[in-house]
This record gives structure tokens, C-alpha cells and sequence, in this order.
């Protein structure tokens, strides 16, 4: 039952997603249309001159304005549609006409009954509103909700009705909007009678978290955070930013309701001499750990990285780190250490909900869009200046944030010994992933319609096809309900480049970022294919059939670079028959002039020896490299080498491998020319070299084709 | 298909260049040669696998030859191992 529940408040929660993803844009036409049509800033950046009513420019602002607000002002009808269409599981262009017939109808009924009763004079005050032209009840986004979801109940239950054959023209989904309307009309009786009830109940609510104060605001934000993981957070604070319970207030006459409505009601009014915090605390408290506390995390996470590791892990938490600080998306960095640690992560969700009430208490009044990035603030906190918004101190704030966030995860990873990427045991685990990594990326160059190895592993790694009842997608990941759980492999959705799975039930949510709405699309397009049918990767072997796939497209060169800085040599020249006769494969050879071995490609290590004087890898592309650092210098049994790599290891191009002492081992008696062999020459056409004279690590040496 | 087991004598084991040399004592033959130690097994056509065995001095390894002329293929094995390793 409780899963069941999950089920169902998940994908509501992703049928928000549409009308959301409307409103950043939305947001950037009316926080620009706003701030440069309103007098008092115009004024004080001198800007009367160019901007004033009736110029071109002022024109186009004013329409930027009007057209921002209209978004804002039609939510509901935008969610009656969005969320039928997000709710619908088939055919849901018809569900979106029907959401849209059905919300016109229930609010005219409304309407009607409004009049009858004797206008607005007769309903209690402030409990009406003008939708689409419409008198109706206040309901905000709580109608259009409400219509979305019965509408695509609706929908789900007759889309494939079959009427007698008299009727039969308007059987199947033409059904759809017909009954919609019908069931709609009833629905605005009842609501007539029910909706003041609930109004009344939805206000003392509010009155309740209005007059919880700022212990009420940091309880809010903890719970927002908390709600992440499980998706669910959409749901929690929608209520607050769009409907009464976060407060309503009058602005130029008209009653707003909800947080979020408010604060761009406000940006659009040119009356507006601050903006009300009682809105805003719902929603400033994301800027100082969005833009500032995770970044710290971040560069917490960096340095806390094996040095060989930071390379990699750094380009992953800059870039999550980024979108953080820009956009406010900030799951891709918190689901790096949401499952490998969850005890950092409940502190995040404590100091996170400290920064909502700290932006309160400074009286902070900037909104947002969408969540709490640099472009928000900007937009909504820098622009409409320090006087409306006092923005300053989300910097003010945020700074002690990114120091405190850094100590505090520096310590924690370190105290407890958290696996945070590039700290994990080189297990099974991360190597796959990290192989995933690459082939993934790889797959991505190669991408071709007719064989999409990405869909692929996903469909595979959801139990294929058959498998899935629904497939939907939200900011960061993928959300589908699967018919049995049991069928999905985590493994695999990380190899398709997931950084994490949660489970729940048949509610399966797999997370990747902002991509996954392409990933999403991809995976629909892929799945009309035929070969969708029959996965291609076979459960009991998964990792064997994606290097298969991988060799059987190697036709083509591939390049080695220089492992060492030193004197390129051709092999035949090396004092060594059994190099120098080419019986151990085709290669080069370099003298070195500084005692550490880099690899050459992305690999694998092979093969270390135990006396860590030579390594193999196998490359990506296939290629099973040997590395032999001097002439038989075996027999030092490992003195002067030091290895930074074990087997099986990942390596990069340029990673270092091996650092030795060249000179103890010359003055030992040993050369330390170092040849660099294809040991699976035979599967190759040529192998030249690419260089001569002097070379440097990370120069092309070695040239391989088919 | 023949098998036969060996004791490394050679000090340092089946380090690069052996190895290199045994590949190239099996290439001529149209037999496949499998060599096992320990648990693990390596065609010995193949330099990387076969350096991957770690095998070393003292170790017992395991030598299987299979195919139409493992006869003569398992006397050269023979050959090159007690006067190599």
C-alpha cells in the first residue's frame, strides 16, 4: 500500500514537470520586462531617457511583462493540461483537449452558480477570482490540479471504450473529452459547496505556517530537502508557492495567492516598495547553499579525492557544481554523496533548512523561478535592487555557507571515511561504472539511429520492454513504474551513466541529470525500433557483450602517445634480441630522460608485475599494450621502480603509472630503454611510429591500424 | 588432446621475454595451447594472458594441447620449458 502510494504521488510529481519547465522562461520575460519598465529603477540608472512609455523599447519590455505574467496568471489552466498529459498513459494529445475542456467547464459552472446566488456580492470576501474571463472560485492551482488528475483518470478508464455501433463515432478517445465534460459539470456543483469549505481550512492552515515564524520556515526547508531523494519535494512545496497556504495577499487591487504568485505579482506591479518576505521565505533560502554551500561540498569532495583519482572526480563535481551555482539544479551533486553517505546528507538537509530561515530572518526578498541559482538571483535579487530585496546577504550569508559546507563535508568524509568519488575501493562497483563512463561517452560520439547502446542498457537494465508500464521523466531522472521489480539491474543503468537508482515499490526513478530528458526521448524513439524487442544485453553477461560491441568497431587507427618524456628509439635498435627481433610484437621504444612511466591511452592495467619494472594495458580500443621499463631489469626484483596503479585499475591517457630512479638503476648495470609493445600485433595491419628524436609524455608515438 | 605439468626452475618465472618466447614456440602449431596455474588459465598464443598467470619460480603449471598436431606441439613445449624455465 505504502508503495503504491509512492507510485502514484511520483508521477504526480512528474506531471508538474511540463507547466514547471514553462516557468523559468516565463520568469525571464517578466523579471526583465518588469525591472526595466518599472520608474523607480529606470530612475535610478538613468535609463528615462531611452525607456519611457510609449518608446519602442519600453513597448517590447512592457510585452515581455505582460506576456511573463500571462504564464503566471493561467497556471491553472496550465496544469489541468500538463498534468493530464503527465498523468495519461496513452494518447495524451487527447487527454491535454480534455484537461482543457473540462477546467473551461467546471469553472463556468461555477460561475454560473455565482451568478444565481447573486454575484460576487453574495460569496464570502476575497473567496472569488477571474479565470480566463471567467468569475469562479478562488481555487489557484488546486483546480487546474484537480481537473488534471481526474481527467486523466478519466482518460486512462474510457480511452479504448467501444460504444454500440450507433454510437460508435464517438467510442475510443473521442470519448474522452465528452465524458470529461459531463463529469466536470458535476464536479462544479460540487465544488461550489465543497471549495469554501476547504478554503476556509486551507487559510487556517496558512495562518498556522504564518504564524509558525522562522522555526516554522526552517522546519519547511528541511523537510523540502529531506523530500529530495525521494522525489517527492515537488509536491511538497507546490502547495506553498501556489496556493493559500502560502499566504495570500492584495496587489493593485487583486487578491494573490501562494508564495510564488505573490512574489511575481509583486515584480510586475510597479507599486511595490519591498517585497513581502512572507512569500519569499519559501523560496530564498535555496540561493546560499545552491550558489555557495554545495560548490563547498564540492571542492570538499575534490580534495578529499586519492590523487590519482582527482583528475576525473574533479571534472565531475565542477561540472555539478556548475549547474548548481547556475541553474539551482542541484541533485547531480548531492546524489554524489547522498548514497555513499546519508549521514552527510540529513546534515545538508539541516543546515539547508537553517538557510531558509536565516534568508527570512534578514528579510530577504527575492523569488525564483524554479530553484535558487545564480540566474534567479540576478534576475530577481541584484536587478530589482538592494533597497526591494536585500539580496546582499544571501552573498553574505552564502559565503560563511561555502566555508562552512567545505569544513563540514572535509571532515565528516574524512572522519568517517565516506567513499566520495575518487575515495571508493577500487571494487567491482566503481569500475564498472567508471567504464560505463567512458563508453557511454563513446556510444554518445557514435550515436546512430539504426543501434542506440544507451537505450539499450537501459531498457536491459529495467527488465526489458515488456517490462515497464509507464516511462516519464522529471528535472534530473528518469521515473518509471515497472510491472516487476525484481527484473531491474541496477548494475546496468549505471553503465548507462546513472548515478544513482532508487526503488520503491514498482516505482523505479533513475537519476542523470539534467540530460535525461534526452536521455528519455532517445530511449522512446529506441524503443519503436525492432531490435528494442530483443535486448541485446543478456543479463547473465553484461559487461563481456558491451566490449564485444565495442571490438567489433575498432576499425579504425588508433593512436599511442609517448608513456615518458626522453628519446624515442625504433624497437629494432633496442639491445634486447627478444624486443629488438620484434618476437614479442611490434612497438617502439623510448630512452627516457626522467624516471616515471604515464599511460599512453585509456585503459586498463592488466598486468603489473610484482617487481613493478612492467605493466600491461588494454585499451579501450582493444589493444593489449605492454610496457617494459629497461633491459632485463627483472632481476632487481622491484628495487628502484614504485608503482601508483594496481591491476585492474582504470587509467586515463597521461595518468602516472610507474616512477623509477634512473640512475641507481643504470649504476646497477641495467639500460632502461623502455619498450612500448602491441602484444596483439596480430590483430592489427600496421603498427608505425609516429615520432622520432626527442618526444614528450601525451605526443603521438604510436600508430596502430587494422 | 595431451597435458602435462611443469615446475618453474627459472629464477625470476614467466616474466616478459619467456613469455614472448613461449608464444612464439606455440605460434607454429595449429594446436591450441592452454597454460593453468593456480586456479587461473591463459592461452598461450596470447603475450598479455600469458604474463598475467604471474607465474613465477617454483610454481606448478599446467599445460593442455589440443588439436591435430599436438604430439609434436607438446614435444616443442616440452623442449623450450626445461631449457628455458
Amino acid at each position: 500500500m505504502k508503495d503504491k502510494i509512492f507510485g502514484v504521488l511520483q508521477r504526480v510529481g512528474r506531471s508538474f514537470m511540463l507547466p514547471i519547465a514553462l516557468l523559468p522562461v516565463a520568469g525571464l520575460l517578466l523579471g526583465i520586462g518588469s525591472s526595466f519598465t518599472n520608474e523607480t529603477m529606470l530612475q535610478a540608472y538613468h535609463l528615462t531617457g531611452i525607456i519611457y512609455p510609449g518608446s519602442v523599447l519600453y513597448t517590447i519590455l512592457d510585452i515581455m511583462n505582460k506576456t511573463g505574467s500571462a504564464v503566471f496568471n493561467n497556471l491553472a489552466l496550465l496544469f489541468a493540461m500538463g498534468v493530464a498529459i503527465g498523468m495519461a498513459k496513452k494518447e495524451k494529445e487527447v487527454a491535454a483537449l480534455s484537461g482543457a475542456i473540462a477546467f473551461l467547464i467546471m469553472n463556468t459552472t461555477i460561475g454560473a452558480l455565482i451568478d444565481a446566488k447573486g454575484g460576487i456580492e453574495a460569496m464570502a470576501a476575497n473567496s472569488t477570482t477571474q479565470v480566463l474571463g471567467i468569475t469562479t472560485l478562488q481555487m489557484g492551482v488546486f483546480g487546474g490540479i484537480i481537473v488534471g488528475l481526474g481527467v486523466a483518470a478519466l482518460h486512462n478508464k474510457f480511452y479504448k471504450i467501444e460504444l454500440p455501433q450507433v454510437l460508435s463515432f464517438f467510442g475510443g478517445t473521442r470519448f474522452v473529452p465528452i465524458i470529461s465534460s459531463v463529469v466536470y459539470l458535476v464536479v462544479g456543483i460540487a465544488m461550489f459547496y465543497i471549495w469554501p469549505v476547504i478554503q476556509s481550512w486551507i487559510a487556517m492552515l496558512g495562518n498556522l505556517v504564518m504564524n509558525s515564524g522562522y522555526a516554522g520556515t526552517w522546519i519547511y526547508g528541511i523537510i523540502e530537502r529531506a523530500l529530495i531523494p525521494f522525489g517527492l519535494h515537488h509536491v511538497f512545496y507546490m502547495p506553498f508557492w501556489q496556493t493559500a497556504v502560502g499566504g495570500t495577499a492584495m496587489i493593485d487591487g487583486q487578491l494573490v495567492q501562494g508564495a510564488q504568485n505573490i512574489f511575481f505579482a509583486e515584480l510586475a506591479s510597479k507599486s511595490t516598495g519591498e517585497f513581502s518576505v512572507s512569500a519569499t521565505r519559501f523560496m530564498a533560502g535555496k540561493f546560499p547553499f545552491m550558489i555557495f554551500g554545495l560548490p563547498g561540498a564540492a571542492l570538499a569532495m575534490y580534495k578529499c579525492a586519492r590523487p590519482e583519482k582527482k583528475k576525473i572526480v574533479g571534472g565531475l563535481l565542477l561540472s555539478a557544481a556548475l549547474t548548481s551555482m547556475l541553474t539551482g539544479i542541484t541533485e547531480p551533486l548531492e546524489f554524489t554523496f547522498l548514497f555513499v553517505a546519508p549521514v552527510m546528507y540529513a546534515v545538508h538537509c539541516v543546515t539547508a533548512g537553517l538557510s531558509y530561515m536565516l534568508m527570512h530572518i534578514f528579510k530577504v526578498g527575492v523569488g525564483m523561478t524554479f530553484s535558487g541559482g545564480l540566474i534567479d538571483m540576478t534576475l530577481f535579487g541584484v536587478l530589482q535592487g538592494n533597497d526591494k530585496t536585500n539580496w546582499i546577504w544571501i552573498v553574505i550569508v552564502g559565503l560563511v555557507y561555502f566555508v562552512l559546507y567545505y569544513f563540514m563535508f572535509s571532515f565528516m568524509i574524512k572522519k568517517f571515511n565516506f567513499k566520495t568519488p575518487g575515495r571508493e575501493a577500487d571494487d567491482e562497483e566503481t569500475k564498472l561504472y567508471t567504464r560505463a563512463d567512458v563508453n557511454a561517452r563513446k556510444d554518445a560520439e557514435k550515436a546512430s539511429a539504426s543501434s542506440d547502446t544507451t537505450s539499450a542498457l537501459i531498457l536491459a537494465g529495467l527488465g526489458g520492454k515488456n517490462n515497464l508500464s509507464d516511462l516519464d521523466c522529471c528535472a534530473t531522472r528518469l521515473r518509471v513504474t515497472v510491472i516487476d521489480e525484481s527484473k531491474v539491474k541496477d548494475i546496468l543503468l549505471k553503465q548507462s551513466g546513472a548515478s544513482g537508482v532508487i526503488h520503491k515499490g514498482n516505482g523505479i526513478q533513475v537519476i542523470y541529470g539534467p540530460r535525461v530528458s534526452v536521455i528519455k526521448s532517445h530511449l522512446e524513439d529506441y524503443m519503436e525500433t525492432p531490435e528494442s524487442d530483443n535486448p541485446m544485453v543478456e543479463e547473465s553477461a553484461p559487461i563481456q557483450t558491451i566490449t564485444e560491441n565495442k571490438k567489433s568497431e575498432t576499425a579504425k587507427s588508433i593512436i599511442l602517445s609517448s608513456p615518458m618524456n626522453g628519446t624515442m628509439l625504433p624497437l629494432t635498435d633496442v639491445e634486447d634480441e627478444a624486443f629488438a627481433s620484434e618476437a614479442l610484437g611490434k612497438g617502439v621504444a623510448v630512452e627516457p630522460s626522467e624516471g616515471k612511466l604515464y599511460a599512453p591511452a585509456d585503459g586498463v592495467i592488466d598486468n603489473l608485475f610484482d617487481t613493478h619494472h612492467a605493466l600491461g594495458i588494454i585499451t579501450d580500443d582493444g589493444a593489449e599494450i605492454l610496457l617494459h621499463i629497461g633491459i632485463d631489469t627483472v632481476k632487481l626484483k622491484g628495487q628502484y621502480y614504485e608503482a601508483h596503479v594496481q591491476n585492474e585499475q582504470r587509467v586515463k591517457k597521461g595518468d602516472l603509472l610507474i616512477s623509477f630512479d634512473i640512475d641507481a638503476i643504470k649504476n646497477a648495470g641495467f639500460k632502461v630503454t623502455t619498450p612500448m609493445i602491441i602484444c596483439n600485433t596480430y590483430d592489427y595491419g600496421t603498427i608505425e611510429a609516429v615520432a622520432s628524436g626527442a618526444v614528450k609524455v601525451g605526443n603521438d608515438l604510436l600508430k596502430i591500424e587494422n | 588432446m595431451k597435458e602435462f605439468e611443469y615446475v618453474i626452475t627459472d629464477e625470476v618465472g614467466i616474466h616478459a621475454r619467456p613469455a614472448g618466447m613461449l608464444v612464439n614456440t606455440v605460434k607454429p602449431f595449429e594446436s591450441e595451447v592452454t597454460i593453468e596455474k593456480g586456479g587461473k588459465s591463459a592461452n598461450a598464443a596470447r603475450l598479455m594472458a600469458l604474463m598475467g598467470l604471474g607465474v613465477k619460480c617454483g610454481d606448478t603449471i599446467k599445460v593442455t594441447i589440443n588439436g591435430a598436431d599436438e604430439e609434436a606441439a607438446a614435444a616443442a613445449l616440452q623442449k623450450f620449458l626445461t631449457e628455458n624455465l
